[in-house]
């Protein structure tokens, strides 16, 4: 094959996503699909673990108060929680504090919803902010802190840090499981779509290759077919990635206190990424469609 | 040119298209081949083609044993011919100029040269006007004549026309195996299955008739005084 073929053989691949426009679309639709699904699933996964390197980085613990507990005799708890060992800071968090943060964080800014929960009848206990100089130590020293008496129930962080890392483990694992599923049945589709309107390209790669055509020459079109398909994927399913995102992080954010990760900055990987996998995946989907007729001869393909 | 060894050729689902044939076809030679319906022509075409491959036997094509022949040789061996197939074989997305450029693009000519050649040849055969149709809007004679116009116009040293004339009005008919006479004048070997009795009347040429897969009769290849006569 010579070089100046191949601006013929990257014109025919064009016309060819063109005359092919049925299974071209649906290339594209089963392509973006499976590349969304696994944008999603390493999206979410990206998000559990800066929420877990957040948690981690605070390394401090509420230790709630029993509710009746009279903040003077809270304070003396607090006392006692500071001579112990392992303490790097205690802070000191009275219930009018927190009812405060909570309507904050609730974006309720006059107060209405938790009105009538301050003073007397705020219903949260007092609590301290505690650090540890030694996380690894932790059980220890809340098993102590447990014992001084007014102490009702520590915040276990790491239980949480623990319960993402699991969640993050499932993530991962479904994630792999989904996208090999998807990438199955995209295959499933694509060679299916392939099947349906493969019968007049099949004629045209007999009559090719009968008029002394190589499987090369033959091949490029399709390869160029593949990958255009491919990057045109690949850019809308990382516009439609950002677009899905950006409406949800809206949504997450008012409704719960968990902050999504800002993935504008990764736009350009993401873009490169998917384009390279689309790119990837149309090439070797191009590849594979014909090369069960490149094997064969002249009337074997379609049966002269 | 083309040899012939004991072939035989027995299709998968048991037919017997050709027994034993030897054959030899020199360079230069315009050989008709005859004989009816289902008699093995357009088998024993395919096989110098590799399209198909003979069971037993040896086929010499230009001094290269096919037999020896790796998978990806044969489209270089097939560009050597010019081939028109019996069921036209057409890419029906392309116009009729691309059909015949594609030819010319397998072996890498340049686009300049594909401009100037592709009309030309287009106008050997009378289908200048039809440049931009694609097949299907084409009568069947004017399909098999751009068939007979991509053989040509990579100006191979042998063409091989499996009834080129089958569905041409007899005027034509002459006109078309005229052009291929004058072809075959300036050296191109010519093997061409024909069922019409007046072409083959008309142009002395050899005439080798296959029946029921076995070569039945051959006349001596036309002596070259003979030739410049007619
Ligand atoms: N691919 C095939 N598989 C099985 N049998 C075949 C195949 N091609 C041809 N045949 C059989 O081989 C025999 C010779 O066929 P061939 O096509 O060579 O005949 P032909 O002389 O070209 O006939 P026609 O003049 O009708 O074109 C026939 O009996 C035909 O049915
Ligand atoms: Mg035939």
């Amino acid at each position: 094959m010579k070089i100046r073929s191949l601006g013929y053989l990257f014109k025919e691949g064009v016309k060819n996503i063109w005359s092919n426009r049925t299974m071209s679309i649906a290339s594209v639709g089963v392509l973006v699909s499976c590349l969304l699904l696994t944008g999603a699933a390493v999206v979410f996964s990206y998000n559990i673990n800066s929420a877990m390197k957040t948690i981690e980085g605070n390394n401090s613990v509420r230790i709630y108060m029993t509710q009746d507990l009279p903040t003077l005799s809270a304070i003396k708890v607090g006392e006692e929680i500071k001579k112990l060992d392992n303490i790097k800071t205690c802070e000191f968090v009275p219930k009018d504090e927190a009812i405060q943060q909570y309507m904050k964080i609730l974006g309720d800014k006059n107060g209405t919803m938790l009105q009538g929960m301050t003073g007397k009848d705020n219903p949260l206990p007092d609590a301290f902010k505690v650090s540890f100089k030694d996380l690894s130590k932790y059980k220890d020293t809340a098993a102590q802190i447990k014992k001084i008496p007014g102490v009702a129930t520590i915040n276990d962080y790491s239980d949480v840090a623990a319960k993402l890392t699991r969640l993050d483990k499932v993530v991962t694992m479904a994630g792999f499981w989904i996208i090999l599923l998807l990438s199955l049945v995209s295959l499933f589709i694509i060679s299916n779509t392939i099947r349906v309107t493969m019968f007049s390209r099949r004629v045209e790669i007999s009559i090719m290759k009968s008029v002394g055509a190589t499987n090369g020459f033959i091949r490029v079109p399709f390869i160029v077919e593949g990958i255009i398909i491919g990057m045109l994927s690949g850019a809308l399913s990382s516009f439609l990635l950002f677009l899905i995102y950006d409406k949800m992080v809206g949504s997450i954010t008012s409704i719960t206190l968990f902050s999504p990760v800002d993935i504008s900055p990764m736009a350009g990987k993401i873009l490169l990424a998917f384009m390279l996998a689309g790119t990837l995946f149309g090439a070797v989907g191009g590849v594979i469609s014909i090369s069960k007729y490149l094997k064969k001869e002249g009337g074997e393909i379609v049966g002269w | 040119m083309i040899e012939f060894q004991n072939v035989s050729k027995i299709y998968s689902n048991g037919t017997r298209a050709l027994k034993d044939v030897s054959l030899k076809v020199d360079k230069g030679e315009f050989v008709f081949i005859v004989g009816s319906s289902g008699a093995g022509k357009s088998t024993f075409l395919k096989l110098i083609m590799c399209e198909e491959r003979p069971n037993s036997g040896e086929i010499i094509v230009n001094g290269r044993e096919l037999s020896t022949l790796k998978k990806r040789e044969v489209p270089f061996i097939r560009r050597t011919m010019g081939i028109v197939f019996q069921d036209f074989r057409l890419i029906d997305t392309m116009t009729v100029f691309e059909n015949v450029a594609f030819a010319m693009h397998i072996v890498g000519a340049s686009n300049k040269e594909i401009r100037k050649r592709v009309p030309y040849i287009l106008g050997l055969v009378n289908l200048q006007n039809k440049a931009k149709c694609h097949p299907a809007e084409l009568s069947g004679g004017e399909q098999q004549r751009v068939g007979l116009a991509r053989a040509l116009v990579n100006n191979p040293k042998l063409i091989i026309a499996d009834e080129p004339t089958g569905n041409i009005d007899p005027a034509l008919s002459f006109e078309i195996v005229d052009l291929l006479n004058e072809i075959n004048r300036r050296g191109t070997t010519i093997l061409m299955v024909t069922h019409e009795h007046t072409l083959v009347k008309h142009f002395h040429k050899r005439v080798v008739e296959i029946h029921d897969g076995t070569i039945v009769a051959d006349t001596a290849s036309q002596k070259e005084e003979e030739r410049h006569e007619d």
